[in-house]
């Protein structure tokens, strides 16, 4: 089994050490892994903001990089849902679109495809769980609170295998943080309005840090944080399973 | 091309899609006890359901309910107590001032405490202008569900029915609910027949 | 880089009480309708089945509405067809103007707020009363509905206190909500007595019996058609439904849905005017049936018009119905203004983060969010896409499209880090308005996988 591993553009750049926890995680369990060059971006910021033909480019591009692998894995849950579900759309008739299949959030692949049942990390803090919209109501990382199902969350699972971890989840438990993408800087007050109470229902948890699985979600929430002066941590929770690597 | 015909040809015209009528074959909630479900979703819904006992005439029970009551109006031959028939009244505003109007309530519905009510009346207006509605129904009459209750319902020749559920109620005004909204402050079914 | 509903939000936040209160109020709603919902363990397959039966009866529509007119005529109910909303305030105006009638009270109607009838009327010289509690403090206020079923839950008591100290001759300074709803049910009930006609909208229309459906709390709907001798309806034509037991499926959904209830107080059917008296249907198209024709939004017909969306919806909730341009707010708003004039309203797509809980709530399951996302796309075309998220795409698809320029960017990124604060947080920087911007790492992740650190 072939993992290409695509490290999203803000990652890249804001969060190295997420896709380089998630690099060694992936080793770790013995996953043959590789990180393509040339690779940049999904698509999803002009998408969301109602340019998805120009990611039409990149989607081409993101085939031909990923092609030959058995899976994409991304830790970023907006970017795998967003290549999941679109590029079908976006390269009807221009590219056979293979990458659809093959994405995978590393949340998702660690429990659904290489079901992970041990950890070898120790992280001894209280975390509350930012549960991203894209990876709940897109990936099925966890119940969605509107739906009447089974309640499960893939990220509880997995943090339960990290021993030390107090795992807790803030009140509206995945309600927007208010990211959207395009959506921050066009309705930047709505955006920090429910950023910031999502931030504070995370810190009226008491949890030291906040952790999802999306990063873009992390990068808003941080930003408001140190605005604010708010005193809480972010982390990846690839960065928490792959504690002590 | 008048308007009807000039709408459903812009329809026909239109449709770009073609679906098939699902089976409406849903397991819809049952209740153990679909009484006591009944009773508890009148009294969430604010309204008092009484189980008739043997040795209960309804006419006192009405009395201790509403024991202010000076306008009793029902077409009920077994309300005795009823000072005005809604059958006779030249117009329906004369039902105006109505304390307690006591009706038939023909279907009862477990999961949300409504009771159908085809009108058996002259006027339906006694249903709604009333203070309070007193309504009698029979135990063996509680269903389960919605689905169990459309599918039993019938219509009186005068063309209306209408399921109440409790007394009128709004929350427009902050979200604080204030029960007795335009029609009836209070509702009591009362039970009959239960063995 | 900022919309009309932008700018609209904006000034709503800056009031935090008002804006709190209005977040709190609605989510409360939302949270009555995950009990409800929760309690019943068939009702996933109810809102699968709500949408079955929608999609059915929407795309065989012509064969639904023909049964239901002549149902309906077969019971003496007269059916008049409105194309649109025009010819359906006319249509309304000509059976007043028939039975001399001056005073008409009103249940509530979203699609008579559509059609403006009630300005229509007022002009003509009718008295129009609207009864449900919420839209006639509007009505006196002389404002719009911020909510399709909560009109008036921006409001604050001491607001409606005053207002009915003004007009109805309350209390000064009470502002209980049981007493001003006692006030209310005085006033009202001498509309009742009085009017000449009552009007009502319609929740559904049974195809198989001619049946009106009217679910209300209040029972205004039917104080207003128990006492006047003539009842007209308002009904959109993608209201008809098939049968009884399609609409057990939808009475099940509706009040759950829209404000946590298992019903509303009275769910009442209408068949035939009272003896002695005339009933009137006036079906009304006003854009539904070209809506049919369009592929990606011809889903919204099956809109139960419940606001379960809007109270899920996290944007509306901190911005209110007045931020949108549309009369309806919210997700389902959003894609009923696009489908009126796509030039007149864009401005409320930018009102959504897409974070798809309005498409697990919406008891029809429209896919609202999608749709919101596919006229985000079709923005540009009518340029009506805002010309600085064009060219940051733009700027976006070259520098993700060179792998070259992108890692020379990644590079001298942290530069920014280490500019002034007076250069970095500007009134052109969006995102410095309330947050941090990030920190650029000294080395990005392709850079450090190049050097082989990573391992």
């Amino acid at each position: 089994m072939r993992i290409g591993l695509f490290v999203p553009c803000y990652v890249d750049a804001v969060f190295p050490e997420v896709g380089v926890a998630t690099y060694k995680l992936l080793k770790y369990l013995g996953v043959n892994v590789d990180y393509p060059m040339q690779q940049t971006c999904c698509g999803q910021p002009m998408a969301n903001a109602g340019f998805e033909q120009k990611a039409v480019p990149l989607a081409a591009h993101f085939e031909d990089i990923f092609q030959g692998y058995d899976y994409v894995v991304a830790p970023s849950a907006s970017c795998a849902a967003f290549v999941k579900l679109n590029y079908p759309r976006l390269l009807e008739g221009k590219h056979v679109c293979q990458t659809s299949d093959k994405m995978m959030d590393v949340c998702e692949f660690l429990h659904d495809v290489l079901k992970v049942e041990k950890l070898p990390g120790v992280f001894p803090h209280k975390v509350s769980i930012h549960n991203s919209c894209h990876g709940v109501r897109e990936l099925h990382l966890s119940s969605p609170s509107e739906l009447n199902i089974p309640r499960f969350s893939k990220m509880r699972d997995l943090l339960s295998l990290v021993e030390g971890v107090t795992v807790v989840e803030p009140e509206r438990v995945d309600e927007c943080c208010g990211f959207g993408g395009m959506f921050s800087i066009e309705e930047p007050e709505v955006s920090v309005q429910m950023g910031t109470e999502k931030l504070d229902s995370h810190i009226a948890t008491g949890a030291e840090y906040i952790t999802g699985p999306d990063s873009s979600c992390l990068m808003h929430l941080q930003g408001i944080a140190r605005r604010q002066n708010k005193p809480i941590e972010f982390i990846h929770v690839v960065q928490i399973l792959a504690a002590g690597l | 091309m008048n308007s009807k015909e000039s709408i459903l040809s812009n329809i026909r015209k239109n449709s770009c899609a073609d679906y098939e009528m699902p089976d409406i074959a849903v397991a819809a909630v049952r209740y153990d006890d679909s009484l006591q479900q009944f009773i508890d979703m009148t009294k969430t819904v604010g309204g008092n359901a009484h189980v008739v006992q043997v040795d209960e005439d309804i006419n006192d029970l009405i009395r201790s309910y509403y024991p202010e009551a000076v306008n009793i109006v029902s077409n009920l031959p077994e309300v005795t107590i009823a000072t005005g028939n809604p059958d006779v009244v030249a117009k329906p505003q004369d039902l105006d001032g109505t304390d307690v109007a006591v009706v038939r309530g023909e279907i009862g519905v477990a999961e949300n405490g409504c009771v159908w009510i085809p009108q058996a009346v002259k006027e339906k207006a006694v249903y709604f202008i009333a203070e309070y509605l007193v309504i009698l129904l029979s135990a063996d009459k509680i269903v389960n569900n919605m689905h169990e209750a459309y599918d039993m319902l019938q219509f009186s020749d005068y063309g209306f029915g209408t399921f109440i559920s409790g007394p009128s109620k709004t929350a427009d005004i902050e979200q604080a609910l204030v029960v007795g909204a335009q029609s009836a402050c209070g509702v009591t079914v009362l039970i009959l027949n239960h063995r | 880089m900022s919309t009309k509903h932008t700018k609209a939000a904006s000034a709503f936040l800056s009031n935090k009480s008002r804006a709190q209160f209005l977040n709190q109020s609605i989510w409360y709603v939302r949270e009555k309708r995950d009990k409800v919902a929760m309690q019943l363990a068939e009702w996933e397959e109810l809102r699968e089945l709500s949408s079955s039966i929608k999609r059915h009866t929407v795309t065989h529509l012509d064969t639904y509405l023909e049964q239901f007119a002549s149902r309906a005529e077969a019971n003496g109910v007269i059916v008049h067809w409105a194309k649109d909303a025009d010819e359906h305030n006319k249509i309304v105006y000509d059976i007043l103007q028939q039975h001399g009638a001056k005073k008409l009270v009103k249940s509530k109607s979203m699609l008579t707020e559509e059609c403006h009838l009630n300005n229509y009327l007022i002009n003509k010289g009718i008295d129009v009363v609207e009864t449900d509690l919420g839209e006639r403090i509007l009505q006196l206020m002389q404002v719009a509905p911020s909510h399709i079923v909560m009109p008036a839950i921006h409001l604050k008591r001491q607001q409606v206190g005053k207002l009915f100290e003004d007009k109805l001759g309350s209390e000064p300074g009470n502002s209980d909500p049981t007493y001003l709803t006692r006030v209310a049910r005085l006033h009202l009930r001498n509309e009742f007595m009085t009017a000449d006609a009552g009007l009502t909208g319609a929740n559904f229309g049974v195809a198989a019996t001619g049946d009106v459906v009217v679910c209300t709390n209040e029972g205004n709907a039917d104080m207003s058609t128990s006492l006047p001798p003539l009842h007209i309806v308002s009904m959109g034509i993608e209201k008809v439904i098939p049968d009884y037991r399609s609409l057990a499926v939808f009475t099940r959904l509706l009040a759950r849905s829209a404000t946590g209830q298992p019903s509303t107080t009275y769910t009442s059917h209408f068949r035939k005017a009272r003896p002695g008296c005339e009933m009137h249907i006036v079906l009304v198209d006003n854009g539904r049936s070209d809506i049919l024709a369009n592929p990606q939004h011809w889903e919204t017909l099956k809109c139960l018009r419940c606001g379960a969306c809007m109270n899920t919806c996290p944007v509306y909730r901190r911005s209110g119905g007045y931020s949108y341009t549309y009369f309806i707010p919210g997700p389902i708003g959003i894609n009923l203004g696009m489908l009126r004039s796509p030039r007149a309203y864009s401005d409320n797509v930018s009102a959504c983060s897409l974070c798809c809980s309005c498409d697990n709530v919406c008891p029809a399951k429209i896919n609202l969010s999608e749709q919101i996302y596919s006229w985000r796309q079709g923005l540009d075309a009518i340029h009506k896409a805002d010309p600085m998220k064009k060219i940051i795409s733009s700027g976006l698809k070259y520098l993700y499209g060179h792998p070259t320029f992108y890692y020379m960017g990644l590079k001298y990124a942290p530069l920014i880090n280490r500019l002034p604060r007076n250069i970095l947080y500007n009134r052109l920087n969006a995102w410095g308005k309330g947050r941090e911007l990030p920190t650029f790492a000294r080395k990005s992740f392709s850079e450090m996988w190049k050097k082989g650190i990573v391992r």
